[in-house]
């Protein structure tokens, strides 16, 4: 618990230092929201909503998709290159706690840029719910990341590639899950993609809390294969390097 | 007590036997060295009593526990190669950290007495000088007050005055009782530093013994000479004390423990011989024919 304790306490110091983090997560998210907001226009009807409000959980969600699969994974692929993790693995934390400590971590980034975007649409459009729906969205936001994490893990063995990987991920989940254009507006091919992304299956609960509608298993569901996955994945190729002689 | 076990430990990297059938144990207040050339199977053996590396087979034992275990690893501190400092922490920051690990740990100020960093506290780590860098790395070893210390390749890089320093704290170390576990290929410094080397190659251990023992057992003197006479090669090779010789054209290179005798008879018998040298022994000369003559032909 002492060296779970330690090493969070270092974590979080060092992402409040990381300057690609603050670009990356928290200010495009809200740069876009400002901008397409005022362009399409926050009273615009959507999906049984008001386009600003659906637009916040948008941007909240591609947000939280970059902490997780870019930044996380960037930072992974980092501390992995330079033998730290090597050198943790001959000190009492042991690999659980180390894999805590990112994943709480992680989990105080998300609810970070939720809240913060939530707050600008709040304030700048004046998106208002009931207390239970804010308490309802972002707490799906903020566990429904889950398996964006786990991608994260699975980036963060890429080595060399992770920076470039995680960056070109992000930006096409966001783009082809409808986190940027509302599927709505797109062909039906790009729906038809749109409705097998993570992304989309990510933030189609949240736009449909906006609504009144409750969240559907078929989207928890798919998140969950996702996560399985992912994990599988990362989980399988570890392996396959613990095999091969470290440098 | 033991402080580490190998028993009959294999390690396989696809078809590479990096580690062959090694069998040692550590004892505690032991100050030991693996050396060895690289690609011996030196850092492959201390990644395995780190728990860095399961063995192929056999079985290996850090305090008769697994060594991947981290609850073995609380009395343990260790110093890898090319091991960086992570990024946005500053050395009392990354100090702190490890010291949250241990515990026992020492004290901070301690710490950074150990490697000399108190002007640099609030430095950031990854922006240290080289020397600097290696000095945070051993006061991290050292955090959490170690009885072990495991250095793979410590002095690799380092000046020579840097080195003295760091011989000087690690003495202070193997002196308080505590066991030093190193792996070099410098000679020098397994001797100054340990009171038993494993001499490693390909992937197995070839002696093991104090330094003095290696230098006498395996060391002795190399006495040069040119000489036009045929079969004298083949004649000194059952000479006592000859060790190996080596021709080529005319030179030859005997390698022997006792120099005076081979030069004496050499000329009582009366033999052509020319512009003699003798030259060599110490553990360098043992180490180059320890490891040659393993090498597969």
């Amino acid at each position: 618990m002492r060296a779970l304790w330690s090493q969070w306490k270092a974590d979080l110091l060092r992402t409040v230092r990381d300057r690609r983090f603050f670009v990356f997560t928290l200010i495009m998210p809200i740069g876009f929201y400002l901008i397409f907001i005022h362009e399409q226009r926050g009273a615009l009807h959507i999906a049984g909503t008001f386009w600003s409000a659906y637009f916040m959980v948008s941007m909240a969600s591609f947000g939280v998709v970059g902490a997780s699969v870019n930044t996380l994974g960037v930072r992974l692929a980092t501390e992995r290159k330079s033998g730290w993790v090597r050198w943790l693995r001959t000190t009492p934390l042991s690999s659980a706690g180390y894999a805590l400590s990112k994943i709480f971590t992680q989990l105080v980034l998300s609810l970070l840029i939720v809240v913060v975007v939530f707050l600008v649409a709040g304030l700048d459009q004046h998106v208002s719910l009931s207390a239970a729906k804010w308490i309802e969205i972002v707490l799906w936001i903020w566990i429904g990341s889950v398996p964006f994490a786990a991608l994260g893990v699975l980036i963060g063995l890429a080595g060399n590639a992770a920076q470039v990987l995680g960056t070109l991920v992000y930006l096409a989940l966001s783009m082809l899950g409808g986190l940027w254009t509302p599927i709505q507006v797109l062909p039906k091919t790009m729906q038809d993609i749109a409705r097998v992304m993570p992304t989309y299956r990510y933030a189609h609960p949240a736009w449909g809390l906006l609504a009144n509608r409750s969240i559907q298993w078929s989207d928890v569901l798919i998140l969950l294969a996702y996560t399985v996955v992912f994990v599988a994945l990362a989980a399988f190729i570890q392996r396959r390097m613990e095999a091969k002689p470290e440098a | 007590m033991a402080v580490i076990e190998f028993d009959q430990v294999f390690k396989v990297f696809g078809t590479k036997e990096a580690v062959q059938d090694v069998t040692f144990r550590l004892e505690a207040g032991q100050a030991v060295a693996l050396l060895g050339p690289n690609g011996a199977g030196k850092t492959t053996s201390i990644q395995m009593m780190l728990g860095l590396l399961k063995p192929t087979r056999g079985r290996v034992e850090l305090f008769s526990h697994d060594p991947a275990d981290p609850a073995s690893h609380d009395r343990i501190g260790v110093v890898l190669q090319n091991v960086s400092v992570p990024e946005r922490l500053k050395v009392k920051e990354c100090l702190n950290l490890f010291r949250g690990f241990y515990a026992r740990p020492k004290s901070l100020d301690e710490l950074l007495d150990l490697g000399g960093l108190a002007e640099d506290a609030d430095a950031m780590a990854h922006a240290l000088s080289g020397g600097k860098t290696r000095r945070l790395q051993f006061a991290l070893a050292m955090a959490g007050n170690p009885d072990v210390l495991f250095m793979d390749e410590p002095t690799v890089g380092m000046d020579v005055t840097s080195k003295r320093h760091f011989w000087d704290a690690l003495r202070g170390f193997v002196s308080a009782g505590k066991t030093l576990v190193l792996t070099t290929h410098d000679l020098q410094e397994a001797d100054l530093m340990t009171d038993r080397i494993l001499v490693m190659n390909h992937g197995r251990i070839i002696a093991d013994a104090p330094p003095e023992e290696i230098k006498m057992q395996f060391g002795g003197r190399q006495v040069k000479f040119s000489s036009g006479e045929t079969g004298l090669a083949e004649n000194m090779k059952g000479w006592p004390g000859v060790l190996d010789i080596q021709v080529a054209g005319r030179q030859l290179a005997v390698l022997t423990q006792d120099s005076d005798a081979l030069l004496k008879r050499l000329f009582l018998d009366g033999h052509d011989i020319r512009d003699v040298e003798v030259g060599g022994g110490g553990l360098e000369e043992a180490f180059v024919r320890l490891t040659r003559e393993d090498t597969p032909v």
